[in-house]
């Protein structure tokens, strides 16, 4: 029998959705387009040619390595892209996605990146044409809500504050708006320069859908330990103490 | 023992759930300020900066944030902030139920309102290093300590204020 991953305890809608997460097998709620993506990146205009670092791996000629030989480069290694990155922000309210499942979904999912999990952000570095892959997949997929989550370079800030009056998550640098037509429109790339044209980002998602697509364990809305008042705690707080019990131990008397 | 006075002072805080479009602020502070009784206020939210703080397009304006004039009795004058606290004092007990009736006209979502001690009544040393001595005890705590200029509305039956 093929084994397949258990990327996360627990029967609660959060931790089916982590499971989910971790295991890259994504709904796609909507679609960008790729030169949208491109420009609220803002690292190259699209279209333009990318940029290199080193010549194709092929014209290096590279040392007679076992590693490089077994490991395929990606399209961006083998170019000789740049690194660059895309960085996003989830608000505290419910947003589909949390800093540190967004890195579990590029370090099991992604080839050739390097994520970076901080409290209120998240980064994932990787060769140009490999990172805009990996951003178009997150902006297109369930772990991004056009209202609760946002690609920010800088001044992240708005992850823990309330929400605006519109439902849209805090942002100092005003980067994305509201539009009359309830749809959500990127205005500014992700370090806050005006692009040229708005850029439709679809209709965010209603409290109750945000609530049900969630990562976020919450008192107000799905608790960690599972149902309130039932007899035993679900299986996340068990493998939770497990592992801290683990680790522990191993911590104060390795062997 | 000591008995509480009916014309001792009360202050109030209000934190609405959601941050206050600009619209909104200006309707509740209004009511607020119709409600009478007021001693002081101070409005405190996230900083909205007229231009990109940090980072690659530091010194671009953010145009979004300009002119966001609100007009309370009578006086306009600019948000720098978006909404999220209002802190008050009012001058006695009197007024709170209009208080809490106010927010219910003007917020259209929920809101905590409280009260308890929230301005400092004795000057600190940062308050001095800023304003030496003041004669209106009112501005105190009505000043974020950490702020680089001076954000300061005072509202009296007087008068409005605004020195930034």
């Amino acid at each position: 029998m093929a084994y397949t991953p258990q990327y996360y305890p627990g029967t609660t809608s959060v931790g089916i959705n982590r499971r989910k997460h971790m295991s890259g097998n994504l709904e796609k709620l909507r679609d960008l387009p790729e030169a949208d993506v491109v420009t609220t990146m803002g690292h190259r205009k699209p279209g333009q040619d990318y940029p290199s670092t080193h010549p194709p791996l092929k014209e290096m000629g590279e040392p007679d390595c076992p590693v490089r030989q077994a490991v395929e480069p990606t399209p961006g290694a083998a170019a000789g892209d740049r690194v660059r990155y895309s960085q996003w922000t989830d608000s505290y309210y419910f947003a589909p996605s949390i800093p540190y499942w967004r890195s579990y979904w590029g370090a099991i999912n992604c080839r050739g990146c390097d994520p970076g999990t901080l409290s209120g952000r998240q980064i994932i570095e990787a060769r140009e044409r490999d990172i805009e892959g990996y951003t178009k997949k997150q902006a297109d997929s369930e772990v991004n809500d056009v209202a609760l989550c946002s690609m920010r370079g800088c001044t992240v800030h708005g992850h823990s504050l309330r929400l605006e009056e519109n439902g849209m998550m805090f942002d100092m640098l005003a980067r994305t708006e509201m539009g009359k037509d309830g749809n959500v429109y990127q205005v500014k790339d992700q370090v806050g320069i005006p692009l040229d044209k708005k850029i439709n980002l679809g209709k965010p998602m209603s409290e109750a859908e945000a609530k049900k697509r969630t990562t976020i364990f919450r008192v107000d809305g799905v608790a960690i330990g599972g149902k309130a008042g039932a007899r035993k705690y679900d299986e996340a707080v068990e493998a939770l103490h497990h592992m801290w019990e683990l680790r522990s131990k191993w911590g104060y008397r390795p062997e | 023992m000591s008995t509480k006075s009916d014309t001792s002072t009360v202050q109030v805080e209000i934190i609405p759930s959601r941050y206050l479009m600009p619209e909104t602020a200006q309707r509740l502070l209004n009511e607020i300020y119709n409600n009478g009784g007021m001693v002081r206020i101070f409005v405190q939210g996230p900083n909205m900066p007229r231009a990109v703080p940090y980072g690659p397009g530091k010194g671009i304006p953010i145009d979004e944030h300009r002119d966001m004039l609100v007009e309370i009795g009578g006086q306009a004058f600019e948000l720098t902030v978006k909404v999220g606290r209002i802190s008050l004092e009012l001058e006695n007990e009197s007024y709170f139920k209009g208080l809490e009736a106010a927010c219910e006209r003007a917020l259209p979502f929920s809101f905590q309102i409280r009260r308890g001690k929230f301005f400092h009544d004795r000057m600190t040393v940062s308050d001095y290093a800023k304003f030496g001595e003041v004669e209106d005890k009112r501005i105190l705590g009505l000043i974020d300590p950490k702020a680089k200029r001076d954000k300061l509305a005072v509202l009296s039956d007087e008068s409005v204020t605004c020195d930034k």
